[in-house]
């Protein structure tokens, strides 16, 4: 069994002769990075830069995936943002939203998609980054991308602290705003789907317990989420940040086909409320563990996530991408020795 | 000047004003209290600034959300605009400064906001330097404004790994300067192992820490009252 089909028959929930090790969020690494000799800042504005950079991953350590993009600007410049990409920093800076589309909340009502939404911004270097890296390695493992949720997406394109008061004084503006935002989400995702990947990352990182209440996220965040989860075809992932015991049954009823949590969250607790049918994919503290913990704590938090019952182990993040390499070949080896004990 | 009924009447309001995100409210009960000769501290700290430890409390009990806080923290300057101009300059022997930014690399600032809210209500002078500031600018306006304070926020991992180079590039211009961490990403380790005096990993434990700060300068304030 490979890791393309290990994967792949996880998400069907077929019996797999051990717990996979995957990503469905940022994981490439420095290592990777010089090892083709490119810069972080440059990776972001060229298909094969993104596609060759995300390989490596597997390529150098046998990680079980394939992710691109790198970013998560995505869908805020396609809908007319400029962004940030920090072409002067020498070390290694995301890019961030420049400038807002919404500077006031009269301009929530008058926003809309752009006309040729699938050719705008990098939404067509996307289309042919996935391409690429399919080609490269989509034998092997999985691909796949990632899209953000309706409220992380509002809270790029307008000011997050409006949009958080707002969205307790004027719930029913958020609301639109937030299925408009689902809209151009969907079309995002439909370009990766045409480009052929295998599965979806929706990452709702704005909309976690430690800022929103239950209520709120049950009322405002849930609606356009489940919208986008079902227009999207391929196997989804519903993703999370910060404490989520809280919302993990929303987050399941939300339709996808996994959901994904970081340290925060308590996994075997929220395996005892989703059952063991549920798909739970987490839950490896993405810096804290990864980049400086040992390679014993690297060891002995893939074993407690599985204890714990994760389906998948998983960084909680994008791997930040100074990683020593010991520590992903430890999370590696670990997986091999461990991940097929339950 | 009012009497003390009068008086408790105009802190209670200002206090429900901050904690019922009531603008109106906070905007009355300090236009009162400088109408009616209410000291000007004593409406900030016993009225708006307790009103904001009932709030941090309400919110560590997941009463209120990240939401509320804002409103709240809108209340509360509402009040404060209008209460400022009145205060008397506080002696406290602490004549406080601060730099204060979320790095270069994340756009997020609530947190930061947050603190600064709590530093502006305890009479701080505020070098604001906004978010998504390159690493130098804090270094450069430390030594400008000789501030003793800094203070460094991220919300996202991304980018909390340029906050060592600027607590290495201040500490070594200035040693006795320091410098506070917060935001999601960072934790007690982090702050030990890179050098930083204080954290705080997110809004409300950064407005918990500040309001202890403030709580503190408050004592200090008190037992000075008490001593005359």
């Amino acid at each position: 069994m490979n890791s393309r089909e290990r994967v792949l028959k996880l998400f069907k929930k077929e019996a797999i002769d051990r717990v996979p090790c995957f990503s469905g969020m940022g994981n490439i690494t420095e290592t990777g990075i010089n090892e083709l000799g490119y810069k972080f800042a440059g990776i972001h504005l060229d298909a094969k830069q993104m596609a060759a950079t995300a390989a490596t991953t597997y390529k150098l350590f046998g990680f079980e995936c394939g992710v691109v993009p790198v970013d998560l600007c995505v869908e805020a410049e396609a809908m007319g943002c400029v962004i940030n990409v920090y072409p002067h920093a020498e070390g290694i800076l995301y890019p961030t939203i420049k400038e807002k589309l919404i500077h006031n909340e009269a301009e929530m009502d008058t926003i809309k998609i752009p006309d040729g939404f699938s050719e705008k911004g990098r939404l067509p270097l996307m289309r042919e980054a996935i391409k690429l890296l399919k080609a490269d390695i989509g034998n092997d493992v999985a691909v796949g991308s990632y899209v953000l949720g309706p409220f992380t997406l509002a809270g790029q394109i307008m000011e997050l602290n409006d949009l958080l008061k707002l969205s307790f004084k004027k719930a029913d503006k958020v609301a639109k705003l937030l299925d408009l935002c689902a809209d151009a989400i969907i079309l995002t995702a439909k370009e990766f789907e045409k480009a052929g990947v295998d599965y979806i990352t929706v990452r709702e990182m704005g909309a976690t317990s430690d800022v929103l209440s239950p209520r709120v996220f049950k009322n405002l965040i849930m609606p356009p989420l489940q919208k986008v989860i079902k227009a999207i075809s391929c196997h989804t992932v519903l993703h999370i940040c910060g404490k989520t015991n809280d919302i993990v049954t929303f987050m399941m009823e939300a339709g996808p086909t996994a959901i994904s949590v970081e340290q925060k969250n308590d996994v075997a607790e929220s395996r005892k409320k989703l059952g063991s049918d549920a798909l739970i994919f987490g839950n490896v503290d993405a810096y804290n563990v990864l980049v400086s913990g040992s390679e014993d704590l690297v060891r002995s938090t893939v074993r407690k996530c599985i204890d714990d019952g994760v389906s998948a182990v998983w960084p909680g993040c994008d791997i930040w991408p100074t990683i020593p390499p010991e520590n992903m070949k430890a999370m590696m080896d670990e997986i091999n020795k461990y991940g097929g004990k339950k | 000047m009012a009497d003390e009924a009068r008086k408790k009447e105009i802190l209670e309001k200002l206090r429900n004003g901050v904690i019922q995100y009531d603008e109106d409210a906070c905007r009355e009960g300090a236009n009162e209290a400088v109408a009616e000769g209410l000291d000007a501290n004593e409406a900030i700290f016993d009225g708006l600034v307790s009103g904001m430890e009932e709030v941090g409390r309400l919110f560590e009990a997941q009463e209120y959300f990240v939401p509320e806080i804002l409103m709240c923290a809108d209340a509360l300057y509402a009040g404060l605009d209008i209460l400022k101009p009145h205060c008397k300059q506080m002696d406290l022997g602490v004549k406080g400064s601060v730099v204060i930014g979320t790095v270069e690399g994340d756009v997020h600032d609530i947190g930061k906001n947050l603190v600064k809210m709590m530093f502006d209500v305890a009479g701080f002078h505020v070098y604001d330097l906004g978010r998504d500031v390159p690493l130098d600018k804090f270094v450069d306006e430390q030594l400008k404004t000789d501030s003793e304070l800094v203070c460094l926020s991220a919300m996202m991992t991304t980018s909390m790994v340029g906050m060592p180079k600027v607590i290495e590039k201040i500490k070594a211009k200035n040693p006795n300067c320091m410098i506070m961490i917060g935001g999601a990403p960072t934790s007690k380790d982090l702050a030990d192992k890179w050098g930083a005096d204080g954290y705080a990993e997110d809004a409300s434990n950064a407005l918990k820490e500040a309001i202890k700060m403030v709580a503190f300068l408050k004592k200090l304030r008190d037992e000075k009252a008490a001593k005359k």
